[in-house]
């Protein structure tokens, strides 16, 4: 009787502390999609199957080593094969390890079934950025690190989403099967965010499929999970989930965003405004591997300031940028960048950090190489 | 015959009795043994995949 009751006490014990790790943050979260809750329950059983069985080899151990003890005259027992015995120790594991397997595997099955989407994602890891694409809807940007530099160095406070946040999210419609199909445009990166259990490989050359379908409105934040290079831990996934009419919204201002975008091709800009938004493209996507002033670091990043050769060839410049050095870190951004953009850095960097060549690029002459 | 592939089965598991392998050791070929091992490894995986497509449906 009594002993019902300290297990009794025990399990409850247990299972207290176990919603208190998922309060900490110390357990894998419960998540808000469907599958992530599949997941969570998955991981929850065998952890308690691993903890029945702890209890049960631990206990029996601990008791033998207790009750048997040599000061109290006990011998052992000396036999070679008891095959009854091993029988039992080989099918228990056996059958534990098939009850495991059957949920897991169709949990399984269900993450892999991409199939009947409404909504497909484009997603490309890049060093060290995610760049997404709503695939069929002209709607296409890189997602950038916005964790401010001094609090990376330590000389200003770090803020709760430290290395979590982005200048553009991922947005996503909530109860819409949203199929993302991950490549990579350099290494091998991996897309995870826990609260929606995908973590899925981005790999230059495949394509893989993931998927996911989201229950509530919120902001879910992740991480590159495969070693990538210097700022590995610098490019993080957030997604931001919205209802449908929301989404819609959003999605036709980026389409008219885009849209005005193509139409600054034709015209002709000037000085001031290249830079200025030269400035922006350089410090989001380029200062990474070039750094922040140009000085690049050497000999894997070459500099850009001062760079002679590199001054006195603008058609070079302007093919490096559009094509990248193939076998090298640095990408083509024909795909990622649109003419203004690629033409505004260019023009950036050489006039800025007193590169002063004058040279204007215009996006008209950057759209001719573009689309020939 | 019905012994050798009581013994491969036993060896599948893991799990033999002294005495029975005392005997497979000293009588017996060798070559019985490993074509009914290739034999029976085979028929396993095809029941693993019948199983396994039996189920997925
Ligand atoms: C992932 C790192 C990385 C990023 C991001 C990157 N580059 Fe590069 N870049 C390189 C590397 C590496 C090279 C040297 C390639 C080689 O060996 O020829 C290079 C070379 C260059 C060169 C030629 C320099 C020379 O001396 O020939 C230019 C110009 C350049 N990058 C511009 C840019 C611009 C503009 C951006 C942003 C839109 C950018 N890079 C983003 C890595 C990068
Ligand atoms: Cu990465």
């Amino acid at each position: 009787m009594r002993k019902t009751y300290v297990l009794a006490a025990l399990i409850t014990g247990l299972a207290g502390l176990e919603r208190n790790a998922l309060a900490n943050g110390w357990n894998m979260p419960v998540g808000v999609t469907e599958v992530s809750r599949h997941v969570h329950g998955l991981h929850m059983t065998i952890f308690w199957i691993c903890v029945v069985i702890g209890a049960v080899v631990f206990s029996v151990m601990f008791y033998s080593l207790f009750r048997y003890r040599r000061s109290k005259g006990a011998q052992a027992a000396n036999f070679h094969e008891h095959t009854t015995v091993e029988i039992f120790w080989t099918a228990i594991p056996l059958l534990i390890l098939v009850a495991m397997a059957i949920p897991a595997t169709a949990t399984l099955r269900h993450m892999y079934d991409a199939s009947e989407a409404d909504l497909e994602v484009m997603v490309t890891g890049h060093q060290w950025r995610w760049h997404y694409d709503y695939v069929g809807e002209d709607v296409g940007y890189f997602s950038n690190l916005t964790t401010p530099r001094e609090q990376i160095d330590g000389t200003q406070a770090k803020d709760a989403n430290y290395l979590l946040e982005v200048d553009q999210p991922l947005v996503l419609p909530v109860d819409r099967k949203v199929r993302l199909l991950m490549t990579s445009s350099d290494v091998i990166h991996s897309w995870w965010v826990p609260d929606l259990a995908v973590k899925k490989d981005a790999i230059p050359g495949f394509v893989n499929e993931a998927w996911t379908r989201i229950d509530e409105p919120g902001i879910y934040r992740g991480q590159c999970a495969e070693l990538c290079g210097k700022d590995h831990g610098f490019m993080p996934v957030v997604v931001h989930a919205m209802a449908q009419d929301e989404f819609d919204a959003w999605l036709a201002e980026r389409k008219q965003e885009a849209a005005a975008a193509a139409s600054g091709v034709d015209r002709n800009w000037t000085l001031p405004e290249l830079m200025e938004r030269g400035e922006q493209v350089y410090g989001s996507i380029c200062a990474s591997c070039h750094q922040p002033e140009g000085q690049g670091l050497p000999p894997t990043f070459p500099a850009l300031v001062g760079n002679q050769a590199l001054l006195e060839d603008l058609e070079g410049h302007i093919d490096t940028v559009v094509n990248g050095v193939a076998g090298t870190p640095m990408p083509a951004f024909s795909g990622t960048l649109n003419a203004v953009d690629i033409a505004a850095v260019i023009t950036f960097e050489r006039n800025a950090w007193g590169n002063d060549t004058g040279d204007i690029i215009q996006p008209s002459t950057i759209q001719a190489q573009l689309s020939p | 015959m019905w012994g050798v592939v009581k013994s491969v089965l036993a060896a599948f598991f893991g799990v033999q009795k002294e005495r029975q392998r005392q005997h497979d050791f000293s009588e017996g070929k060798p070559v019985a043994f490993i074509m009914t091992g290739i034999v029976l490894a085979v028929a396993l995986v095809i029941a693993i995949l019948l199983v396994a497509t039996l189920a997925s449906r």
